[in-house]
């Protein structure tokens, strides 16, 4: 079924905005991509598309024009999970969406785990926050690992699912940041807690997060040497 | 849909009061249980929800009195996965609408409800939030709103409304009792405020919201008037 234009606003350091294109890669889903500077923000932005002047938004429908000039009859949308989510229910064939109503609440409890308990330990590590401790960055590992089930590729079953989209743009940033020592923080606390999950408890996490760096929909979307570059000019390297 | 369904609540929370508003307007069978959250009975914190909140939901597994909860239900927990997963399992109820945009539409006003009302509303409640950030809050969820609108969104309740209504009718206890760690007459003047034409549409929805059935049947108002006064007493 043909649906209207999608007109997707997105920026390649940002975990929120991959998320969306995670999203629209696995539906397959034509849609118009626009990179916004997210350091010097076009002023047509927060007027035509977003009043937040955040990323990612979806501009859906409307006449067809180029993404500057976003059109006054286009629907607006905005905030990634949400936008992940329409993209589910636009295309069910993805199957982002389980077919099983527990399952997709299980899918949807994941994400509350990861914006509560991984993503915001994430920045507070990244910016040299004295509260993002390796510590807290465990917190957030073993609570995910907590949700996985035994036996199955993804955070759910062995199906991509919306759970998974959501974690894989943050771990893999958090990855990059790292390996690469990347950040405001100090160096042993990278140290240990990479030492931290070599320990064999961590099995089923690292094996997770492994396939989720392979996934297709997930490499595409992923701009590793903009991400490094954009982190080590705002935090710089770990000392 | 012939699973059994559990909804583990306190009248007192507006968190399950929105799941019983869902589960009312989708006239979905059920079996509500009240959890003295103030005193946890150690089966519920060990076989339904570890973190021992309400609302939780048990889905499914045999028939079992709700003290005795069996391992083989789905137990499902947070309000608004709960809204969702209600929408999910009756979705001809208009719960949630149909279409894709529409359906963000709703999931928005969520969202703006979580951050616009819910944080600031009881950050004011107990006296660690301000005044003017409980009014900006209104002001945004008012944007969302349709002249004279039945509903928050679209012709038909919806989780939306589920969503908001708890929250309007405790806003609505502060109003009128002053019960609150803010300043005292605080409570009394963001009533008076929320009385002007700047806040008319807000007003007109929240009158209409908080008179249906659903709404009525599912709210304590001495209850919560009662516990304010005496949880989020003044310091002397």
């Amino acid at each position: 079924m043909p649906h209207e234009q999608i007109t997707l606003y997105t920026a390649k350091v940002c975990p929120y905005a991959q998320r969306t294109e995670i999203a629209l890669a696995e539906a397959g889903a034509p849609f118009k991509r626009y990179e916004i500077d997210l350091g010097n923000k076009p002023e047509w932005y927060a007027p035509k598309v977003n009043p937040a002047s955040k990323v990612p938004a979806i501009a859906y429908g409307g006449p067809d024009v180029p993404p500057e000039n976003a059109s006054p009859e286009s629907t607006k949308l905005a905030e990634s999970l949400i936008l992940v989510e329409f993209i589910g229910d636009l295309y069910p064939s993805s199957g982002i969406l389980p077919a099983d109503p527990v399952q997709r609440a299980q899918a949807r409890f994941f994400i509350e785990t990861v914006s509560t308990k991984f993503s915001p330990n994430f920045m507070k590590f990244a910016s040299g926050n004295p509260e993002g401790t390796r510590a807290a960055l465990l917190v957030g590992v073993d609570a995910i690992q907590d949700l996985l089930p035994d036996g199955v590729k993804y955070a759910v079953n062995d199906q991509y699912t919306i759970a998974d989209i959501a974690f894989a743009p943050f771990w893999a940033r958090l990855n990059v940041l790292v390996q690469k020592g990347i950040g405001a923080y100090k160096d042993e606390e990278r140290k240990s807690f990479l030492k931290a999950l070599e320990d064999p408890k961590y099995a089923k996490f690292n094996g997770y997060v492994q396939r989720l760096l392979a996934r297709q929909s997930f490499k595409s979307t992923f701009h590793e040497d903009v991400v490094a570059g954009i982190f080590t000019k705002r935090f710089g390297l770990a000392k | 849909m012939s699973e059994q369904l559990t909804l583990y609540l306190h009248t007192l929370s507006p968190y399950s009061q929105k799941a019983e508003l869902a589960l009312i307007e989708a006239n979905a069978p059920y079996t509500g249980y009240q959890v003295d959250v103030f005193n946890k009975p150690e089966w519920f914190v060990s076989k339904v929800n570890p973190v021992g909140k309400v609302p939780t939901v048990a889905y499914g597994g045999p028939s079992v009195n709700p003290d005795e909860p069996s391992a083989a239900s789905s137990k499902i927990t947070e309000s608004n996965v709960i809204l969702e997963f209600l929408a999910d399992l009756y979705p001809n109820s208009g719960l949630l609408p149909k279409d894709p945009v529409s359906r963000s539409k709703v999931r928005l006003f969520l969202d703006a409800n979580s951050k616009s009302i819910e944080e600031p509303l009881y950050a004011f409640l107990g006296g660690a939030g301000s005044y003017e950030n409980v009014l900006k809050g209104i002001e945004v969820i008012q944007g969302f709103l349709e002249e004279d609108a039945d509903f928050a969104v679209g012709v038909h309740y919806t989780i939306a409304d589920a969503s908001i209504s708890p929250h309007i009718a405790r806003l609505r206890v502060i109003t009128e009792t002053d019960a609150g760690r803010f300043p005292a007459g605080m409570g009394i003047k963001l009533g008076e405020e929320l009385k002007g034409p700047k806040f008319a549409k807000f007003t007109k929805y929240a009158d209409r919201v908080l008179q249906r059935a659903s709404f009525k049947q599912t709210f304590d108002q001495e209850g919560v008037a009662t516990f304010f006064k005496a949880f989020y007493a003044r310091a002397q």
